[in-house]
């Protein structure tokens, strides 16, 4: 090996001088290379490994950026008023169905139909569905004593409060809003004002509700 | 003696190169005690405790920026103003100012280490030096880089090759990535996640588009130039070029895998990182396709064989970044020691080996005087032993560290005791590295300063003109 007895110095000395170099390689970035024999091979192999490389990157992409969107889409769709009402009582009775379900249907059930002999319907019930005073004057005070619902007598001699926890008159406007229209009941919609004034004129009310108060207080409901 | 333009150029660059060597070569030498003490708290935390100083937190930080402003910043002022100027073949002019901005440069590191030695450090990667010297280090850095360019302006051949693309992109992407982080972390701070996605691409971003293309770039010159045979597969390098300039800069958030920021950060930089595959594979082939036509030559030249060791550190632990990149592994390896693991292939394996060739090839060069290869080859040995058991030791201890830590049932500290004997080892690495390196600078230092006994200068350039 003749290399082996080169110095550092001979080695350096028969090297490239820099002014060929980059002439050389200027000439190399103008002349395209030529094809070889083996020439299909390499650029195969290659479209190959991009194609699989961009097919887990963007798998990658796809699991983990979590919807991103660099301009989250504006709410400012124009609306015609028909749709405003129907996304407001939408709003109101999904509202209404989540206070049912935590406060109320444990015992008139998420069916609305109650228990035989214990908990009064309130589907097709006309307690709920004929002046709505009644239904939310039962939420504001209570009731004792027996009432007949749809031919069935319920109610013990015990009084039952069935807003046990305090509640607004919003959230009795869209509960009561939900029980009139749920389970084929098909009754209006009540507002908040409607209950403020409810509870204002049940102020002098001390105890809970007899139905049969209730009865005299609004006899057209019941009268069929 | 009529000088050849080569023997013209250099002698223009000598004072400059010169100057800048032997400082790099002193901040490699700090840097190295700072490691050794930083690894030497780890496997004995009493060691150096009573010294405020010498906390473990300032250490490793002061370690980091000694690392790579001094050593880093020096040596590539200097190979990329030789390189330049040999490729441009036009002379170095201005050397009083590139020294002086060096002097500032050199200084202002100075001062900021003291600073974060002191406590006052600020609180992001390799920005961490107090913000009064940053500005000195900006105008020196512009200083310099500025006349490296107006020589690069004044080439005789007005296409550009490789190892130019590299330097020059290098040189330009620095004070653009100190811009973008100084503005947003320290002028005008970016709230919340941003400050850390921010940090965490200014951090490694000094890494990957300042220190990696100047490397590749004195690879691309010095494999040519010594071998005799032009770059093959040359047509690939401007792909390659453009790759880590396109991808490098993304790729490096996916260090932020698992930490509080939107999940398509960490996303992105991991499906750049696997892209980063291409200009890691274009760079490999024409390294090593070139190289390994003449492998005696390569093994022979000792300042080949350290850029062959640097070119293939970098591919080797660059597929093992991709694959650390990768969620499943990183799941396993985030909250690990293997982040040190990455940092050091980065600028001991791949970098330090590489400016090592490019110094001890062009020192004769312009010094006329040659280095004795019995202590070339002792740095040489030493550095490859130290480099390796620095990195296995931390790739190993990483892979523990990292898999024993998802254990719920194994307590943290059975952990930490289970991966000590990985910091002995990356102590003793260390210190090897540590008297390499020492090799290295008293090489250089020997021919840089002359012997006021022996023969002048003047005489030993005759003897090689």
């Amino acid at each position: 090996m003749s290399k082996e007895n080169q110095t550092s110095e001979e080695i350096r000395s028969s090297g490239m001088k820099d002014d060929e170099l980059v002439n050389k390689h200027v000439r190399l970035n103008q002349i395209k290379h030529e094809p070889t024999k083996g020439f299909l091979q390499a650029p195969l192999i290659f479209v190959f490994v991009f194609g699989c490389l961009i097919f887990v990157c963007s798998i990658q992409l796809a699991h983990t950026t979590n919807d991103f969107q660099l301009h989250p889409p504006k709410e400012i769709v124009e609306l015609t008023p028909e749709e405003k009402e129907a996304l407001r009582l939408d709003r109101k009775i999904s509202s209404g169905e989540k206070i049912f379900a935590v406060r109320c249907a444990s015992c008139h059930q998420g069916n609305g139909l109650g228990i035989a002999g214990q908990y009064p319907p309130l589907a097709g019930s006309k307690w709920a569905t004929a002046n709505p005073e009644i239904i939310t004057n039962i939420i504001l005070k209570g009731l004792k004593g027996e009432i007949v619902v749809k031919g069935e007598t319920y109610g013990t001699s015990a009084a039952v409060n069935m807003a046990a926890v305090a509640i607004n008159d919003r959230e009795i406007a869209n509960v009561v809003t939900y029980v009139r229209q749920a389970w084929g009941n098909d009754a209006n919609e009540v507002f908040e004002d409607e209950v403020a004034s409810t509870r204002a004129g049940s102020v002098e009310q001390q105890d809970q509700w007899t139905g049969d108060q209730l009865i005299s207080m609004y006899p057209d409901s019941f009268s069929n | 003696m009529k000088k050849n333009p080569e023997q013209e150029i250099d002698q223009s660059a000598r004072f400059a190169f010169s100057f800048f060597v032997a400082s790099a070569g002193l901040w490699l030498l700090a840097a190295a005690l700072l490691a050794y003490i930083a690894a030497a708290k780890l496997t004995d935390p009493l060691f150096l405790s009573s010294l405020e100083f010498f906390t473990y937190g300032k250490i490793k930080v002061s370690q980091a920026n000694a690392f790579v402003y001094g050593w880093g910043g020096n040596s590539i002022f200097a190979v990329s103003l030789w390189i330049i100027a040999r490729l441009s073949q036009s002379l170095v002019r201005g050397s009083i100012f590139l020294i002086f901005a060096g002097a500032i440069w050199n200084l202002s590191i100075t001062f900021g280490l003291l600073g974060i030695l002191d406590g006052h450090m600020l609180g992001h990667e390799l920005l961490e030096m107090p913000k009064q010297v940053w500005p000195a280090l900006l105008v020196s850095y512009l200083i310099i880089a500025f006349i490296i360019f107006v020589v690069f302006r004044s080439r005789k051949q007005k296409v550009t090759i490789a190892p130019q693309w590299f330097i020059i992109a290098a040189l330009i992407w620095f004070p653009c990535l100190f811009l973008f982080g100084w503005s947003g972390l320290e002028l005008n701070p970016g709230r919340g996640t941003l400050q850390s996605i921010l940090s965490i691409w200014f951090g490694q971003n000094v890494i990957w588009l300042w220190l990696t293309p100047v490397a590749l770039g004195c690879a691309y010159y010095i494999i040519p130039s010594v071998l005799n045979r032009p770059i093959d597969k040359y047509y690939l390098a401007v792909f390659g070029f453009w790759c880590i300039a396109g991808l490098a800069p993304w790729s490096v958030v996916h260090h932020l895998e698992g930490g509080p920021v939107p999940m398509w950060v960490p996303a992105i930089g991991t499906v750049m990182s696997i892209a980063m595959v291409f200009p890691i594979a274009v760079a490999s082939t024409n390294f090593h396709s070139t190289a390994f036509q003449d492998v005696s030559k390569v093994w022979n030249y000792l300042p080949l064989r350290f850029v062959i060791f640097g070119t293939l550190s970098y591919t080797i632990s660059s597929y093992i970044g991709v694959i650390f990149s990768l969620p499943a592994v990183a799941k396993l390896t985030q909250f690990s020691i293997i982040n040190e693991f990455h940092f050091n292939q980065r600028v001991y394996g791949f970098f330090s080996m590489i400016i090592f060739g490019i110094v001890y090839h062009i020192l004769p060069q312009i010094t006329g005087r040659e280095i004795g290869t019995a202590a070339k080859n002792f740095h040489f040995w030493t550095s490859a032993l130290g480099v390796f058991a620095l990195l296995l030791a931390y790739l190993v201890g990483g892979l523990t560290h990292g898999v024993l830590g998802q254990q719920p049932s194994l307590a943290w500290a059975t952990v930490i005791e289970s991966v000590k004997p990985y910091f002995l080892i990356t102590e003793y690495a260390f210190l090897i590295l540590g008297f390499s390196q020492l090799v290295f600078v008293l090489n250089l230092w020997k021919v840089l300063v002359p012997n006021p006994f022996a023969s002048s200068d003047r005489q030993a350039n005759l003897k090689t003109a």
